[in-house]
């Protein structure tokens, strides 16, 4: 089963939430979808990050029933960094999942 | 030990189909936790809280199966015993290449795995017990052991820097080092072997079930949140 963009992002912003509940008020992520990930822009240190992508990875391979790899050699050879937004992470699985199709 | 202190725990026990690991597994089983056993063949044994995932964890994609099977039953994962391991014992000069690398993907890679997927359900909980089971081989580093004993000593080097990683979340990874056990995989072995092994102990014995149990239940308490990294070794070796 492919999920779409929808219940994909809404995964996305799931595993933000997950994070926001572990962060105190002031430094919240905010759940958009031009959120920065990854970069200068990001609030997300690298633990953080690391916690959502697994928190995406897990509920993306339960979701399309069959396990996914967000962090294979195919992600980092990518012009653009799938961890850069919210909305190029949405972006990359949507075309890793079609891909698996 | 008191009662079922392991009551509302769910453990993971790699290799519980026999020796070290079934011994664990009915140990845990005896003080009330849920057991999930992952053996590559089906299960040995039957209990009512007892669930078994047949998975070769040398293999990745079989990993990761498991895993997406164990969330669809488990919300939670607190306790994991990396057990499984293969044993190849042969001189380096003629070690099959194959051998040796069953021996990486079993006992080293597939720990790997193990650990990084259960810590992923352990981060929900913000607790979690990660132990990995090594060997006296690593400490004495007898002929014949050039790639169960390297993989064994990776153990330890994989679980301290895990420990790091995974230590905000509330996860403890801690290695168990045992010594010489009646086991299908020490039978393997020359018992003159063995016995040289055991008489070479500060504590010349072979070790009793209750040795191994001991530092699984001190690893896993809930009261060693403050140890983590650490390599105990059974019978005086260090």
């Amino acid at each position: 089963m492919v999920p779409s963009q929808e219940a994909i992002l809404a995964i996305i912003f799931q595993a933000l939430t997950n994070l926001n509940l572990e962060r105190d008020a002031s430094s919240q992520v905010p759940l958009d979808v031009d959120t920065a990930l990854f970069g200068g822009a990001s609030a997300l240190d690298s633990l953080a990050l690391v916690s959502v992508i697994s928190d995406v990875e897990m509920a993306v391979s339960d979701a399309v029933g069959e396990p996914i790899s967000l962090t294979d050699d195919q992600a980092l050879s990518q012009q653009v960094s799938p961890f850069t937004s919210v909305r190029t992470l949405c972006a990359y699985v949507l075309q890793l999942t079609h891909e698996r199709a | 030990m008191p009662g079922e202190v392991y009551s509302g725990r769910v453990a993971l026990i790699t290799g519980s189909s026999r020796g070290v690991g079934r011994l664990i597994s009915e140990h845990l089983l005896l003080h009330g936790a849920t057991v999930l056993g992952f053996g590559r063949g089906e299960a040995t044994y039957q209990h009512e809280r007892y669930r078994h995932f047949q998975a070769d964890i040398a293999d990745p994609n079989q990993v990761l199966q498991a895993f997406m099977a164990v969330r669809r039953e488990f919300p939670a994962l607190h306790i994991v015993v990396n057990n499984a391991a293969v044993l190849t014992s042969q001189y380096a000069l003629i070690m099959a290449a194959s051998a040796a690398k069953s021996m990486v993907d079993t006992n080293l890679l597939g720990a790997f795995l193990v650990s990084r997927e259960a810590a992923k359900l352990m981060r929900k909980e913000k607790w979690g017990r990660i132990i990995n089971i090594s060997s006296m081989a690593v400490s004495l580093e007898p002929m014949g052991d050039t790639m169960y004993a390297a993989c064994k000593a990776g153990l330890t080097v994989m679980g301290n820097i895990m420990a790091k990683e995974f230590a905000p979340f509330g996860i403890t990874v801690n290695t168990l080092a045992i010594s010489a056990i009646e086991t299908d995989m020490l039978r393997q072995l020359p018992q003159e072997t063995i016995q040289e092994v055991i008489g070479g102990l500060p504590l010349p014995r072979p070790a009793q079930p209750e040795d191994i149990l001991n530092v699984i239940d001190f690893f896993a308490s809930g009261r060693s949140s403050y140890i983590t990294a650490q390599t105990l070794y059974l019978g005086g070796v260090h």
